[in-house]
Formats: structure tokens, C-alpha cells, sequence
């Protein structure tokens, strides 16, 4: 077996992610690679909590679907996580025996599952290490079925409660045991265990979304940080203080979401690389000051990890709802670059791309990341930051200064920005629009020419291929469009669907906005059915593509709002549909 | 390091921070006469003006930072705090100046007051105070006195005034002071004593709007109720004293100021340059930022 989707859910006390934290780093210690998400209801601590942890020995790019192995430490926490923790006929199910259901008529619908063995995990955990170790008892009979982490989840613990004491420690380590021996005299009906890694142990990285925006934007020179807490983006903030005053920045936890950004554009302006951070509510509030950039052409990355919306909305689950906010939320005619980050791997180069966007064409570019990636845990291959490509704002040269005129007319839209501190660099950076020297004006005719020149700037943007990711058949009559974390599924279902023989092939925008519109009629023009997958009530990437692109109505959108991601098998399912809708169609002229 | 060290700065001509662009403003606009004390103190501070940033929110007062040779940004409206507060961050050295009007500070943009002060960056902040909207003709703001009559108040405002002195004194302002255009020296002798104040200071200006506000009653005001603090024999080192004189807002004009923090603590500047210098051994290169992320 060389991949494993586990899942699991308990109340808030029983540790159930903590557990799958300490799975994923011995696992991920091995050299397996991993991904982790987390679930949990809405209390500030206890309630229920889930996690779900998929291991394999190749690449993942997504959390999986039905699961290999569910656990339930009672069964009203599992069910609230149904979608979460979707349960097939190939799933063993391992729960506690003290909630008394007979392995015959587990709470499942319309399921039945491979095997359902219930464990005394509570009274084992009384015996072994004390009640507070049923998540060591639940890590030992994972091992002892599965084959994982016999000896990295003892180190993994030994390090993370080596401060808590000898006894605490040992309780742990015993309870574990006691899984692994309590598996061993209950073997599985059909044996599983999980092959061997095939990377090398401890060669792999383990992070999330948000740690690797917050250390991209460091490596991408950004120096200010403003912001204010939100979930689910708080995490870059909070990494940020850590590290950014290090090398010499500042982070400012502002009174409010305006004030976050507006220092960010102080602080821009000033000539620093700076970043914001938040989340669609915190998003609408700093609306205004994104505009402000826009016109006085100030650089500045917004990173938007969107949640469920409007409003409050679903605030820890995963929505892809906040892309027509993200390209059309300006008020008057602003383009913002719009990037879409599709891992927590492709956090790191995406978010360096948007402060590179930001600088070269002196714009607010948004990052719309979203929940899953940016706080799931996932095992990333090493690679080297300094090796990024780095670009800075394009300041005035001696002789530029002479006679400066900041917002001056070239070729390429772009004008050289000085900034506080640069003798003869002196402007009016304005709200209100402004002639090349910056001075306002009214009057129409030097409104229009702005404008073009704003625009004009970002034309080489919707030249970038390099933005795009295609795989698959390249002549495919099957295609999927999707972006951020659902492209993961999709590159999945792309797989799964080739090995039964489908083609089919995928495009994944990492540029949102402005619309490509060359590639995507590339990647169309051979397709006779296919789909934008994306979690989102409207289908938001679809309308915004049949906005600028001519989409045949062959292209569907498979759209589904948050709380409930897809499952690679439910696309596989769709392009199979697909197939035989094709075959049908090629027959029809024929037998008339 | 502070914002105009005495020892290097020396006095400019104040005619080489004027800019060439002419004031939208109203004949007779008070706010010609802040410009003026302005330039003055700026001068007499003699930081270059491509060292000063200047920004301002939105109002006839907030075009105030284009009329000079500053690096200047006029944003929008009641941002500017959060902005310059961004700029001064970026760069301590930076002498940072806000200006704007009583609606920008204390209306959409009162919410940054406090926190403004609570962060205590060296920046100086200018409120023209008129008691009216005149940018958009003539509406009701924040300061108008209850009663006032205007086009959206047509039968008389019902709330009370803020009082921005007792609001930055409340919210432990470590300096405050309050002027006039009428006395043009003492206005710029108050402005260049905030800009030296090493942490942030607020200078409230009663700038009369001669076409929508109560100019008439602001320029009685003026003359005949114009009381100079330091004739009065105030202490500006005495808080609760400044507060006492600070209720007489909207009845008397109380010119000077009303207090200065003897003992400035620490200015968030300074605090931010020593915090980055204690940790600067700890920056990583860029090839070993994600050595955290190693799980071994």
C-alpha cells in the first residue's frame, strides 16, 4: 500500500489532532510524504475536532477522499464532520467501545465499510499512561495495524513532552505500546500495512500555507508588515513578528483592518517592500486604501486566505468565494493582479511572484489564498529560496532626478518612483488624480491618459505562461479548468482518470487576473466537454472566464461552496460521464 | 536618533518649502495662515524638505501637503494617521507631519486617534479645526456646536461637539497644544515646539471657514476671547490642569500649550531601531530560511 487517507474525530480533551500532528511529523520524519488538515466547531476550546492525516510515498496534492482508516472516539463528534470524513466500503473503521454500537450497525448511511473494530481506547488509556492518553493508545494501534511511525511517533513524542517530565512522558510512550500490542493480538481481516518510504528520512520539510507566505514575503525582501488579526490568515502575521524584526522590518498590529493597510502604504511609499494580510471581511474594510495604491501607483501585496463568506460566514472552512471581490471590488476602473496560490509548496514561489508583480509594475497585487492550503500541514521537497528570482521598484537614476516628474509618460507605463528621503525625488504621492508631476487635476483628458497608462503597465502580465500549469493529454477532448486548493484535487482526479484510460488534461491558473485570454482559448479549442472545478455557490472562475473568453457551452462548471471540498473520485466520476456522453454523441449522426 | 537634532540642523529659508502650486482655498481661509506658521516652523527646524513627509487625509485643510516642497500624500479621507504612521515606521528618520481637518480626525477618522497616540511615533499632527464640512459645502462636523444650522442640520445639530483636547489629553497625548492663524508667530513657535517634541504631539488650529462656517462668530472668538496660556500662568507639565482648561473648548480660545510630558518615554522609533539592531544576528540567509521547516 503506498498511501493511506486517515481520519479522525473526538471531543476537544481527547487530543485527536494533536495526535495527527504527531503522526504527520514522525511520518513526514520518515520520509513519507503527508498532508494534514484540521476541523473544528465553532467553541474557543474544547467541542468536537477532527483531522484528517493522508500519507504516500509519491508527491500528494491534495488531503484524499473516502478515507483508509476512520476513527471515532465517539460517533456524534464524527458524524458532525461528514463531509470532512466521507467513509467507504474500503475504510476500516476503529472506535470506542465504550459508546456500545455493535460493529453491525455502525451510524453510517448507506455504507459498509470494510472492517469496523471496536477498541477499548479509553479503558486501555486508564490502564496504560492515564485518561489523558487515549490519542497515544489511538497513534500505537495505527502503527501496529498500518506499519507507520513505530519509532519516529516515541521520538516525535519523546522531544515535544520532554518538558513536561519523566512521568508524563513514560504514560505516553506506554499507552502507545499498548495500541501497537492491543493491534497485534487483534489482527485485521486483510492485513494493510503501508510500504516503506521512498524518500530519505529527514529530508523533507513540513509546513503550512501561511508559514510559507510569511517566510516567502521575507525572502522576497518585504520589510513592513501591517495587519490585524483574522482567521484564518492571523498565522502570517504571527510568524512575521517572529521573524521579520530579524532582518530588520517592522510588524504593526494596527487598531483595524484600515489602518493595517494604509500603514502597509505608508510604508511602501516610504520605499519599503510591505505586505497585508486578512481575510474576506477584512477585505471589503480595506477595499478603499487598494484603491488609493491603484492611483498613486504604490506596490503593495495583499494576501486575502479566503474562508467561507459573506460576512462572518463559515470563518474556519475553506471557500473560493472571494475572487470577484478580489478582481472587481475597486471602485472606478482599477486592475489589480489577482494570484492564486494551489499548494502549500506553490505558497512560497507564488507569494515571492506577487511581491515581484508588485514592485515591477508599482501596483497592490492580491494573493487569494484559501484556508486549506494556507492551514494545512503538508511535506514539501526542499528547495532553495535564494535561488527565487528577486525584483525591486525601479527608482530614479541621478539624471532621472534632475528634472523628475514621478507618474512621467513612457513606453512601457511604468515611471521610475523615488520616495522619502531622495533629494530631488520630491511628489505629491494623491487619491485625486494628478498629472506626471503629481500635481491634481480635474481634468478629464489627463484622467483618460492615466488611466491608459495604468493599464498599459500590466499588458505583459496576461502574456505570462509561465502562470500556468497544463498536464495531460495536450490534444485531450476532456478538460478541467480549476485553480487555488481544488486544482489539487483535480491534479489528482487528472491521474486517476488517465490510468483508466481517459484523456483528458487540466489548466491551473496561478494568475487569476488580469484574464489570460490567449491561453485559456488555447487550452479550449481543443476540448468537446469538460469543467471549471471550484468551491464556490456561483462558479466565480467560470463567470469570470465566460466574461473575457469565448468558453463553449461544452464547459460546464462543477462549483460547490466551502465546508464541503471536493473529492478527487467525484471528479473522476464526472469525466467518466463525460466519456460516454461523447461516445453517444460521435454515434448519433449514424443509426439515422 | 530624534527628528531635528538641534546640532545639525540649522535654520532654512522658509520660502524653499513652499511649493509652486496655488491654494484651492477661500479668500480669507484661516487655513493660508496655518501654511504660513508652517513653512515658518519648518524653517526654523532646517530638516530638508525631501526629508520631511507630509501626508493629510481628505477636506479644503488636507491639500495643505501639495503646497509644499515635501514628499507629500494626500490620501484618503481620515487615513492619514495609519498611513504616516506606516511611513515613520518604515523610516524613523523621517520628520513625519499629518495635517487635516476636524472630520478627517475626529470623525471618519477618529478611530486612529487613540491609537496613534497609544503607538507614540515622533509624528506631529495638525488638526485644522473649523466646525465645518467646507470641502463638500458647508455640513455639519464633529466640532460644530450643538444648535448648529446647516444644510444637513437644518434644524439644529442635536449632538453634542467633540472636544479634541480633552480626547488626545484622555488619550495620554504627550503633547498639546492649541492655535490660531490670528497670531501667526505664536502658531508657528507652537508648531515648530510639537515638531520638536520627541513623540507625538497635537496641535489643534482654529481655522475659521469664512464661507460656510460661523466665520464672524469664530473671528469674535478670536479677538475677544484669544487667552494665552502662558499669561494665565498654566503649567504644561500639569495634566489634570490642562484638562481642567481644555473643557473650555467651543466657549474660550485657550492659545499655547496645554501640555508637554516632561519626562517624553521612549518613541516607538527608537524602540523599533533597537529591537531590529538586538536581533539583527539573528537574520537568516535566504538559503536557510526554511531550515525550520526540517522535521528530522
Amino acid at each position: 500500500m503506498d498511501n493511506l487517507v486517515i481520519g479522525m474525530a473526538g471531543s476537544g480533551g481527547d487530543g485527536i489532532v494533536s495526535a495527527g500532528e504527531s503522526l504527520i511529523s514522525s511520518a513526514v520524519a520518515d520520509g513519507y510524504f503527508a498532508i494534514m488538515t484540521k476541523s473544528f466547531g465553532s467553541q474557543i476550546r474544547g467541542g468536537e475536532s477532527s483531522c484528517r492525516v493522508r500519507l504516500s510515498t509519491k508527491p500528494l496534492h491534495n488531503p484524499g477522499g473516502t478515507l483508509d482508516v476512520a476513527v471515532a472516539l465517539n460517533w456524534e463528534d464524527f458524524l458532525r464532520f461528514g463531509a470532512e470524513l466521507p467513509v467507504g466500503g474500503r475504510t476500516v473503521v476503529i472506535y470506542e467501545a465504550r459508546t456500545g454500537v455493535q460493529p453491525g450497525h455502525l451510524p453510517l448511511e448507506g455504507i459498509a465499510p470494510a472492517e469496523a473494530i471496536a477498541v477499548p481506547i479509553a479503558e486501555l488509556a486508564k490502564a496504560n499512561g492515564g485518561d489523558r492518553s487515549k490519542n497515544m493508545v489511538v497513534l500505537g494501534l495505527i502503527a501496529g495495524w498500518f506499519g507507520i511511525g513505530r519509532e519516529s511517533v516515541i521520538a516525535g513524542v519523546r522531544r515535544k513532552l520532554g518538558k513536561k517530565g519523566a512521568e508524563v512522558m513514560e504514560g505516553a510512550c506506554k499507552a502507545f505500546a499498548c495500541g501497537i500490542d492491543w493491534a497485534a493480538a487483534h489482527p485485521l481481516a486483510h492485513p494493510r500495512v503501508m510500504d516503506a518510504p521512498l524518500h530519505p528520512a529527514g529530508s523533507l520539510l513540513l509546513a503550512d500555507g501561511n508559514d510559507f507566505c510569511a517566510i516567502a514575503a521575507i525572502a522576497a525582501g518585504c520589510r513592513f508588515f501591517g495587519g490585524y488579526p483574522i482567521t484564518p490568515s492571523t498565522e502570517i502575521m504571527q510568524r512575521l513578528d517572529r521573524e521579520l524584526w530579524k532582518h530588520g522590518g517592522v510588524v504593526l498590529q494596527a487598531e483595524d483592518e484600515i489602518a493595517g493597510v494604509g500603514a502597509a502604504v505608508g510604508a511602501s511609499y516610504a520605499g519599503t517592500k510591505s505586505m497585508t494580510a486578512t481575510s474576506g471581511p477584512g477585505m471589503s474594510l480595506k477595499t478603499e486604501i487598494l484603491g488609493l495604491a491603484t492611483i498613486a501607483e504604490l506596490p503593495l501585496v495583499v494576501v486575502n486566505v479566503q474562508r467561507g463568506g459573506p460576512s462572518t460566514g463559515l470563518p474556519t472552512k475553506s471557500e473560493q468565494a472571494d475572487l470577484f471581490q478580489a478582481c472587481f471590488s475597486a471602485h472606478g476602473d482599477a486592475l489589480r493582479p489577482v494570484l492564486a496560490p494551489t499548494s502549500v509548496a506553490d505558497t512560497f514561489p507564488t507569494t515571492v511572484e506577487a511581491f515581484n508583480l508588485a514592485e515591477r509594475y508599482q501596483t497592490p497585487v492580491v494573493l487569494l489564498s484559501d484556508q486549506e492550503i494556507a492551514q494545512r500541514k503538508e511535506a514539501v521537497i526542499p528547495f532553495d529560496p535564494a535561488a527565487l528570482p528577486v525584483e525591486s521598484r525601479r527608482k530614479p537614476s541621478e539624471r532621472e532626478l534632475d528634472d523628475y516628474k514621478r507618474f512621467r509618460f513612457t513606453d512601457s507605463g511604468i515611471s521610475p518612483i523615488s520616495h522619502p528621503g531622495m533629494a530631488g525625488g520630491s511628489y505629491l504621492a494623491a487619491g485625486i488624480e494628478h498629472n506626471e508631476a503629481g500635481d491634481p487635476t480635474s481634468s478629464g483628458q489627463l484622467h483618460e491618459r492615466m488611466l491608459d497608462k495604468r493599464f498599459r503597465k500590466l499588458e505583459p502580465l496576461r502574456k505570462r505562461r509561465d502562470l500556468f500549469v497544463i498536464e495531460g493529454d495536450a490534444h485531450a477532448p476532456l478538460g478541467m479548468i480549476s485553480w487555488g486548493s481544488t486544482a489539487g484535487v483535480c491534479r489528482e482526479a487528472l491521474a486517476l482518470a488517465e490510468a483508466e484510460g481517459i484523456r483528458v488534461k487540466l489548466l491551473v491558473p496561478r494568475l487569476i487576473f488580469p484574464v489570460a485570454e490567449e491561453v485559456y482559448h488555447e487550452f479550449l479549442v481543443t476540448l468537446r466537454a469538460g469543467m471549471v472545478v471550484e468551491q464556490s455557490y456561483q462558479g466565480q472562475l467560470y463567470r469570470l472566464l465566460r466574461m473575457y473568453v469565448d468558453v463553449p457551452p461544452e464547459i460546464e462548471s462543477m462549483a460547490r461552496p466551502g465546508g464541503n471540498p471536493f473529492l478527487p473520485e467525484e471528479i473522476v466520476a464526472r469525466l467518466r460521464t463525460y466519456t460516454l456522453a461523447l461516445q453517444r454523441r460521435h454515434t448519433r449522426p449514424f443509426p439515422e | 536618533m530624534s527628528t531635528c537634532p538641534p546640532e545639525t540642523c540649522v535654520p532654512i529659508d522658509p520660502k524653499a518649502f513652499k511649493s509652486d502650486l496655488k491654494p484651492i482655498w477661500c479668500p480669507g481661509c484661516g487655513d493660508y495662515g496655518v501654511l504660513a506658521a508652517l513653512l515658518r516652523a519648518l524653517g526654523a527646524i532646517g530638516r530638508p524638505a525631501h526629508e520631511v513627509a507630509f501626508v493629510s487625509g481628505i477636506g479644503c485643510s488636507s491639500r495643505i501637503p501639495g503646497y509644499t516642497t515635501a514628499y507629500g500624500f494626500n490620501s484618503v479621507h481620515g487615513r492619514a494617521l495609519p498611513i504616516a504612521q506606516g511611513i515613520k515606521a518604515a523610516n524613523p528618520d523621517l520628520l513625519v507631519l499629518v495635517a487635516g481637518g476636524d472630520g478627517d480626525g475626529f470623525s471618519i477618522g477618529g478611530g486612529h486617534v487613540p491609537h496613534a497616540i497609544r503607538r507614540n511615533q515622533d509624528i506631529t499632527y495638525i488638526v485644522m479645526d473649523n466646525q465645518i464640512y467646507g470641502l463638500t459645502k458647508g455640513q455639519l462636523s464633529p466640532t460644530s456646536r450643538t444648535g448648529t444650522k446647516t444644510v444637513t442640520s437644518t434644524w439644529g445639530s442635536l449632538e453634542l461637539p467633540v472636544n479634541p483636547l480633552m480626547t488626545v489629553l484622555g488619550y495620554g497625548c504627550g503633547f498639546v497644544a492649541q492655535g490660531t492663524p490670528s497670531d501667526p508667530a505664536g502658531l508657528a513657535a507652537l508648531i515648530e515646539e510639537a515638531i520638536r517634541y520627541p513623540g507625538f504631539a497635537f496641535v489643534n488650529v482654529q481655522s475659521p471657514c469664512v464661507t460656510f462656517g460661523n466665520a464672524e462668530w469664530q473671528a469674535a472668538q478670536h479677538k475677544a476671547a484669544m487667552k494665552k496660556l502662558s499669561d494665565l500662568g498654566h503649567d504644561p507639565s500639569n495634566r489634570i490642569a490642562a484638562m481642567d482648561l481644555a473643557q473650555h473648548y467651543g466657549a474660550d480660545l485657550h492659545v499655547g500649550v496645554f501640555y508637554r510630558n516632561p519626562e517624553p518615554p521612549p518613541t516607538y522609533g527608537r524602540q523599533l531601531r533597537e529591537r531590529q539592531a538586538a536581533l539583527a544576528d539573528q537574520a537568516k540567509p535566504a538559503a536557510q530560511l526554511l531550515d525550520a521547516f526540517r522535521v528530522v
